[in-house]
């Protein structure tokens, strides 16, 4: 394996992320080739917390995108902060100041409200982390937007003009997949598909987030987790429900799973109601003898 | 792998390989896979297995077929030869034959077969294209046909939600939100804010039946899902037999043909029997992303000739019922006036569905158009 790529995978695991050589591997590249990465992936695997960590990794800031529909521009890019302006305007009233500097006045960087993405581009100190959240919950209109910012990094602003990026901030997006992205926005990225962890990485991954978690009771849950994925269920629990179950039953002061406080619990994994109830109590009872099982 | 150019020459067979099988892997792709492979140790199989699934931008679904043309590619075996690819050459020499004829399950149909072309009533060739029954379609009526399509199926992306939501310049003055704006300019009404309808974009989702039995009329009926699929953003395409395959990226649009060859060799069983159940459940088990909800129009093409669990495709249509707007069977046998829905599944799925439609020939499949619309 390559040097940089394993230095990359232990820094990650440093910084709490317990990446598989997949994960490594894109990120080096996406950082590399300087591309974005985009990372798709059931609810729960944890796509954000690449973007979080390498963040961390790169001391830099994280600036975050959460996309929804009917997303704008003025959101997402940049707004005029219109009181400010207009406070300006009745000072200048008074002051009888020239109409033509007023206006360049007025319209300058200062009566201008940074959002996300500009904001990623403009930080001055350093390369900042874009992560552009749930893109597929955004309109196909702002996907194709996104393409003018992802290629060139520069944003036109009428009124000011086209402002350049200080420095290529390292971009990140997700999709849960809810909608299929644009041909147009997939060519710029890297992509990474993120599956369901196996156990060993799933047993890290829940050691390292929930310490307070006894030796046997982790290793439990993780067993009734990997195993639940594997029935018939409409939402399938994610690395996410994972750690709150843990953390819901380290509360309970628990240190073994039994039938009574699984059921109480099992909100904590399953958030359908069709899907607890198809989890009835000879199923779990299933689960549960698999769960202490040592095989 | 001799040197940069050895690989390079390399990439650019397994990248064509991976088109042949019905992929998108473009140049822009190829370079950054280029460019990646630069940076990895090329010592180290799984590292150059990850880099090109990361470089070349393969979606879950194409990992299968991926991993088998690297062990092929990248392996030192020499056997970069794929029947997919030799088909791609020979195609472009001619215009293909497809011929059904032969050993299939055919169905007869005397009473269409026996009248002459020119007493078909209809005004003009386009009418009496829309009643020819899709076994004799020859490779004009195909085109023609996918054109027409794509006339009807334009009435799907335009239905116009009831909901009013915010829009940039067009629809009627939303007074609220405009003189919410005004209090920003000191109650001069700068720019109004207005509301309108947005579309409604129904959402398709087509499961199509690639057994033995349909054979006739698989072509057909995909290149009017793949018509669909051109004026319907979110159409999405599964073909089944004993497995399910998500085939709505592996096609191009408007090369069904190509695509149908590049298919037959991309997934298993084609043209095999059919366990309708078994594919139901895992499309609701494992196809999460593929949203259906009550602005989802399943359809589900199939001549219900089941080889499978009866229970289970009972149990997969209820659940499909509980989370679809309208379910749609278009059932090629229908069209024969003799046929009944008697086989065993088919029973079980008819008391799930909300349209029991013949999809025979083309004045079927506009009828179709009528119920997603």
């Amino acid at each position: 394996m390559n040097e940089q790529i394993r230095s990359m995978q232990a820094a990650m695991e440093r910084w709490g992320y317990v990446a598989e050589p997949e994960i490594a591997t894109a990120v080096y590249l996406a950082r590399e080739m300087r591309k974005p990465l985009l990372v798709e992936g059931e609810a729960g695997v944890g796509k954000t917390e690449i973007a979080k960590v390498l963040a961390r990794m790169l001391s830099t800031e994280l600036v975050r995108l959460q996309c929804y529909e009917g997303l704008d521009t003025n959101t997402a890019l940049y707004e005029w902060n219109y009181q400010r302006q207009l406070l300006r305007l009745k000072i200048a009233e008074r002051e009888n100041s020239d109409p033509d500097k007023l206006e360049d006045l007025i319209f300058g960087r200062e009566y201008l409200l940074e959002r996300p993405l500009l904001r990623a581009i403009t930080r001055r100190e350093g390369p900042a982390v874009l992560l552009i959240d749930e893109i597929d919950r955004a309109d196909e209109g702002f996907e194709a937007f996104l393409l003018e910012l992802l290629s060139d990094f520069q944003i036109t602003i009428p009124e000011l003009g086209t402002i350049r990026a200080e420095h290529v901030p390292v971009v990140v997006l997700t999709s849960n997949r809810s909608r299929e992205i644009g041909d147009a926005l997939r060519r710029r990225c890297l992509y990474l598909y993120v599956e369901h962890p196996d156990f060993e990485k799933e047993l890290r991954i829940l050691r390292g987030k929930v310490p307070a978690v006894s030796e046997q009771l982790a290793t439990a849950v993780t067993r009734f987790v990997q195993k639940l994925r594997g029935q018939q269920l409409r939402k399938l629990p994610g690395v996410a429900e994972t750690l709150d179950w843990a953390q819901a039953l380290v509360r309970l002061h628990r240190d073994a799973l039994d039938a009574e406080t699984a059921r109480a619990t099992l909100g904590c994994l399953l958030k359908d109601e069709q899907d607890i109830k198809a989890t009835g109590e000879q199923k779990l009872a299933e689960l549960l003898a698999y769960a202490s099982s040592r095989d | 792998m001799s040197g940069a150019h050895g690989m390079v020459a390399q990439l650019a067979r397994f990248a064509g390989a991976l088109r042949a099988c019905g992929f998108r892997v473009g140049l822009s792709e190829e370079i950054d896979a280029a460019a990646a492979l630069a940076l990895v140790d090329l010592l180290d199989r799984s590292e150059v297995h990850r880099t090109l699934r990361i470089a070349l931008r393969l979606p879950r679904d194409a990992w299968e077929t991926f991993d088998r043309l690297f062990e092929e590619y990248w392996d030192g075996r020499r056997a970069p030869h794929h029947p997919a690819l030799d088909q791609a050459m020979k195609r472009d020499r001619g215009p293909a034959q497809w011929r059904w004829d032969g050993q299939r399950v055919r169905l007869e149909m005397p009473e269409e077969r026996e009248r002459p072309e020119g007493d078909t009533p209809g005004y003009s060739p386009e009418a009496a294209l829309r009643r020819k029954p899709f076994e004799e379609f020859t490779e004009g009526d195909l085109a023609a046909m996918e054109r027409l399509v794509a006339q009807l199926a334009q009435r799907l992306a335009t239905r116009r939600s009831r909901r009013l939501v915010p829009t940039a310049a067009r629809g009627i003055v939303d007074l609220r939100r405009s003189f919410r704006r005004a209090l920003a300019s000191d109650g001069d009404f700068l720019r109004l804010a207005r509301r309108g309808r947005p579309l409604d974009v129904a959402s398709l989702v087509i499961l199509y039946d690639s057994s033995g039995s349909m054979d006739v009329y698989t072509r057909v009926l995909l290149a009017f899902a793949f018509a669909l699929r051109r004026v319907v953003k979110r159409v999405e395409i599964f073909a089944f037999n004993t497995t399910l395959v998500r085939v709505t990226r592996m096609i191009a649009p408007g090369k069904v043909l190509r695509s149908l060859e590049s298919l037959s060799a991309g997934v298993p069983d084609w043209s095999g029997g059919t366990r309708i159940g078994t594919c139901l459940a895992e499309f609701l088990a494992s196809h999460k992303d593929v949203r259906v909800d009550r602005n989802t129009t399943v359809v589900c093409v199939s001549d219900g000739l089941d080889q499978g669990d009866t229970d289970l495709l009972e149990r997969s249509m209820r659940e499909l019922r509980s989370r679809a707007g309208k379910i749609i069977w278009l059932n090629p046998l229908l069209g024969d006036t003799r046929y009944r829905p008697e086989c065993a599944g088919m029973r079980a799925a008819l008391p799930y569905v909300d349209h029991f439609a013949p999809a025979h020939n083309l004045e079927s499949l506009q009828g179709l158009l009528r119920l997603v619309g």
